[in-house]
């Protein structure tokens, strides 16, 4: 990214006090993260940037909101990032949302990591991978397909045909178990 | 199943994402008033964030943050105009016969009222400004008259916390970068006059006004603190 986390954070608190100069550096320097985000969930371009404007907009209106010590400034617009999106895909879904052509399955077991985050999130993500292995193939899945692509729990049910009853079952016997896994 | 354990579930579900739209607003309301639930997002957030490493970074198009500047200036030009001015005439009516609401006043309070940007008659010499801290309730409102220069604010639903003083300021591009100090507004339950002998008709017609919550004594520093709101100052009507 070429940016430090630092830099990111002295960006943020500059954009709190309204300077939107160092607001255009955070904009540059984490737009492609969020974007790669949005476009994952929505699977629409010209809705995908739609909603990451929208997504900036509020990173500008939350900046003195973020709190340090809680999660890293990227998990934090992440965060705020994914949430908007999955709203905007519930919301959408109603009105039969244009889905470009993309490959649903190819992007779900899509394992490159092209984001060279910190050490200690790569340790994180190795403890993760590590329990979610732990967990059978379908229900791996099904975690993988709801955080990353928002995969509602209609939608798993569709997928893995089962009734909605059961996902849910499954979802908070692998949330549990992840849980439990990661000893937090 | 406990409470406690459904509270743990429905956090993680709202971050993994899998809620239909109305529980997710369920719990978007919930997790402002209930702390338990809100730790627990924030706990599911943290396990579950390292997936963020399995998003590919994706190029937006090039002009879309010039889109997203203006949205925001929009957002700002907007909250100048919260209060309609129509809205605004009636509310000074009553508020002329009425006696002055008291309400508590955000901890930190800094209003402006930004003339320069109002396209104002010749004419008319007297201008009123309302300093308000949400949609619907003004704190102060302010009365200037720009042949006698004199400034009156009368709070509204202004009260005052403890150890605590409100503060006039005047920032103009003549008077250098820093606002200046017109002095503090001891009491909150009675207007305050200012004369502004001092200052040029043109001057006080371009200038920003704002009040600030400060220490008892004004601000040590000699400059406003806290986030602004905006007002816009309007001509009274004779």
């Amino acid at each position: 990214m070429g940016t430090s986390t630092r830099d990111l954070e002295q960006f943020l608190a500059r954009a709190a006090d309204g300077d939107m100069d160092a607001f255009g550096h955070l904009y540059h320097a984490t737009s492609a993260k969020l974007f790669g985000i949005v476009l994952r969930i929505l699977k629409n371009r010209a809705q995908s940037e739609d909603i990451l404007q929208e997504i900036y907009v509020r990173v500008w209106e939350h900046a003195g909101d973020f709190e340090p010590g809680r999660a890293s400034i990227i998990t934090w617009m992440a965060t705020i990032a994914r949430n908007r999106a999955i709203d905007a895909l519930r919301r959408d879904k109603r009105h039969d949302a244009v889905v470009d052509d993309f490959d649903i399955d190819q992007l779900a077991d899509h394992d490159d990591l092209s984001v060279a985050d910190d050490a200690e999130r790569n340790d994180d993500l190795r403890l993760l991978e590590i329990c979610l292995g732990g967990l059978d193939d379908d229900r791996r899945k099904m975690v993988r397909l709801a955080y990353l692509d928002g995969f509602s729990r209609a939608e798993l049910a569709e997928r893995f045909a089962q009734p909605v009853g059961t996902i849910k079952t499954w979802l908070h016997r692998s949330l549990k178990q992840l849980k439990e896994c990661l000893g937090s | 199943m406990t409470d406690r354990e459904d509270i743990d579930m429905l956090a993680a579900e709202y971050v993994l994402g899998t809620l239909d739209p109305d529980m997710r607003r369920i719990v978007d309301e919930r997790r402002s008033h209930e702390d338990d639930l809100n730790a627990a997002i924030a706990d599911w957030e943290k396990r579950l964030s390292p997936l963020n490493a399995h998003y590919r970074d994706e190029i937006p198009s090039r002009d879309l943050f010039p889109g997203i500047r203006a949205r925001i200036e929009e957002a700002r030009v907007q909250a100048d105009n919260i209060v309609e001015i129509d809205l605004l005439k009636r509310k000074l009516a009553r508020w002329r016969i009425g006696t002055f609401a008291t309400g508590a006043l955000a901890a930190s309070l800094m209003v402006a009222v930004l003339v320069s940007d109002f396209a104002t008659p010749v004419q008319d010499r007297q201008f009123v400004a309302v300093f308000h801290r949400d949609d619907t309730q003004p704190a102060f409102v302010m009365s200037i008259d720009l042949d006698t220069r004199a400034v009156i604010i009368r709070p509204v639903s202004a009260t005052l916390p403890e150890g605590k003083t409100y503060q006039l300021w005047i920032a103009s591009d003549e008077l250098g970068p820093a606002p200046k100090s017109l002095g503090l507004l001891e009491n909150a339950s009675v207007p305050t006059t200012r004369s502004l002998g001092e200052f040029d008709p043109a001057l006080l017609r371009n200038a920003t006004f704002g009040i600030s919550l400060e220490p008892e004594g004004g601000s040590p520093t000699g400059r406003p603190t806290g986030p602004a709101i905006h007002g816009r100052l309007i001509p009274v009507e004779h």
